[in-house]
């Protein structure tokens, strides 16, 4: 039976393993074109690295990275918590809450972008732009959201409304994993629904909580489809490693002027680094405590 | 009357909890309901806010479906989602028998071989995957897209059916074994029968994740009209409608895109939504 075995390790070591030592082996090269063979690499041991942190466009895009970790982070995990705990709290019809609040998370993020762009953020017939004036907000109205200047918002907007319901199920079933008796005893001694949020749920979702932050540090540094679909060139206030990378390698915009493939293998494994770093601090500092329910 | 009065807040705060529910969700409902109307309207009506001002436009569907190549671009991502869905199962579900209900020296080791798949983000293996399939010659065909689904999907259903597979009782399967029917006949007739609703669940994830997939397409099929999946199409649109103006088949052709997973998920959010929380959590 371990015959079974094979194919699933096959495509394990073909896609995974064997591409993760390669693109390690790249980033210490450098390579004129992507299909060059191994015989005409340049071996340039980290040069490509300390080239990348002088380059003002790489260091752009980690800076924008910077700004979606942290602004992003604090609003779609408080939002995510804030749903998470109304729902806790038992209201009607949670189910379709729930379903409803995720469902952005299933559906294309090309069509949801060009749901936004096109018409959230349109400055003629958009829903903001109308919504605004209905209300008499001229000044918000006026905001062109698709302009340079918004441009980085109105992404990080339709990122985290499309992101919440996802951690907004996980807070959700570590909530749902507390024993009811503990809230029963703090209502006999009078505790109130904050005081019950604060001192009993808040110190036992730790862990759910630790998850969630190392699930939106991966998918900060991954950054891409929005920023891709916000600004289709290459735009620093927009731009991501992995869209640099993406540019560098793949692209055809003069920001890749000099082509070297090396350097976008060296961005990948940054990548992978930060998502390592980030997992190994998130364990350190918010160490796992067993409770005993 | 203080009593009363502490009655009507409590009340009160009841129903505040359901005005960031109300909000969050009636947004979507809104922009979705909108683009659905503007679908079905005249580029001229989107713009004097005049939706369905002159009835139900069909036509905005037949033209994108035709002349803006949608058609072409819906029947690739069926290809290249439904090849993938049952070629991941053909993979997956045998070696995750396997780990669920053998023990072999190098069980661990393997299993972690998968979570570590799991995990490694796409761009770091995209570049060398990319200069294979140049040399193969394979840029350009559709089966690029499918080997990439497939095998990028495998670590993540091999983990999850491998934990479905341990809650499976194996009594029925060996029973049959007893009874000379052979290994292999009894994990298809017996086993995989038996654990078909976690190969539904994470088939449906699957089908989700690669209909939706973004970057592999962009590098893989996006310099060929002929493969390009309805993402990259839909893209193509929004560039060519800064030019021709055509909003409403723009709109169209965003329903087109959101259909399929949104129908899917009306019908399975519940199994969804439970598989999320309940079976490992996918990135």
């Amino acid at each position: 039976m371990l015959v079974s075995l094979g194919p699933a390790l096959a495509c394990f070591l073909i896609m995974f393993a064997w591409p993760l030592v390669r693109t390690i082996m790249m980033s210490l090269h450098k390579m004129p074109s992507i299909s060059s063979k191994m015989s005409d690499w340049e071996f340039i041991g980290p040069g490509n690295y300390t080239e990348l942190f002088t380059n003002s466009v790489f260091l752009a895009s980690l800076r924008n990275v910077a700004k979606i970790w942290f602004v992003g982070g604090v609003l779609t995990l408080s939002l995510a918590l804030l749903f998470a705990a109304i729902l806790a709290s038992g209201v009607k019809g949670k189910r379709f809450w729930r379903s409803a609040i995720y469902l952005p998370n299933t559906v294309s993020a090309v069509a949801l972008a060009t749901m936004w762009l096109q018409y959230v953020f349109q400055n003629k017939f958009g829903l903001l732009k109308q919504l605004f004036t209905a209300l008499g907000m001229e000044r918000l109205a006026r905001i062109n959201w698709t302009s340079p200047e918004y441009l980085f918002w109105g992404m990080l907007i339709a990122s985290i409304y499309s992101s919440v319901g996802y951690f907004m199920l996980i807070f959700l079933s570590g909530i749902e994993g507390i024993p009811q008796d503990l809230y029963e005893s703090a209502r006999l001694d009078g505790a109130g629904a904050w005081k019950q949020f604060r001192y009993i749920t808040l110190p036992l979702i730790r862990n759910v909580f630790r998850t969630c932050l190392t699930l939106w540090t991966i998918s900060s540094v991954n950054y891409f489809t929005m920023a891709k679909m916000f600004s289709s060139r290459l735009n620093l206030r927009t731009i991501t490693p992995v869209y640099y990378l993406y540019e560098k390698v793949f692209g055809t915009s003069d920001a890749a002027s000099v082509l070297n493939v090396g350097s976008g293998a060296a961005v990948g494994v940054l990548v992978a680094v930060l998502v390592l770093t980030t997992h190994l601090v998130m364990n350190k500092i918010l160490k796992e405590e067993a409770y005993e329910y | 009357m203080m009593k009363k009065q502490k009655f009507h807040i409590r009340h009160l705060l009841k129903a505040v909890k359901y005005i960031p529910l109300v909000l969050w969700v009636s947004f979507f409902a809104v922009a979705f309901g909108w683009i659905l109307l503007a679908s079905f309207s005249t580029s001229r009506e989107i713009f004097s806010n005049d939706l369905l001002g002159s009835g139900v436009h069909y036509e905005n569907y037949v033209d994108v479906w035709k002349y803006n190549n949608v058609g072409h671009y819906f029947l690739n991502s069926i290809i290249c989602t439904g090849i993938p869905c049952v070629l991941i199962i053909l993979i997956s579900a045998p070696a995750s028998y396997t780990l669920a209900k053998k023990t072999f020296i190098g069980r661990k080791l393997t299993l972690n071989a998968f979570v570590v798949g799991m995990s490694v983000p796409q761009v770091m293996v995209i570049i060398p995957l990319y200069c294979w399939f140049v040399r193969a010659d394979l840029v350009g065909h559709l089966i690029t897209l499918i080997v990439l689904y497939t095998a990028m999907n495998v670590p993540y259903t091999v983990y999850f059916l491998t934990a479905f597979f341990s809650t499976v009782p194996s009594s029925l399967a060996e029973a049959a074994m007893m009874d000379g029917c052979t290994e292999w006949k009894a994990l298809w007739k017996i086993m995989i029968p038996m654990a078909s609703p976690g190969i539904i669940t994470v088939t449906v994830f699957n089908f989700m994740v690669i209909w939706n997939e973004y970057f592999m397409a962009l590098i893989f099929a996006n310099g060929n009209d002929k493969i390009r999946t309805l993402s990259m199409g839909l893209q193509n649109i929004i560039t060519a409608m800064t030019y021709t103006g055509d909003w409403a088949g723009l709109f169209a052709a965003v329903i087109i895109v959101l259909m399929p997973t949104l129908v899917l998920y009306l019908f399975l959010s519940e199994k969804i939504v439970s598989g999320i929380t309940g079976g490992g959590v996918k990135g």
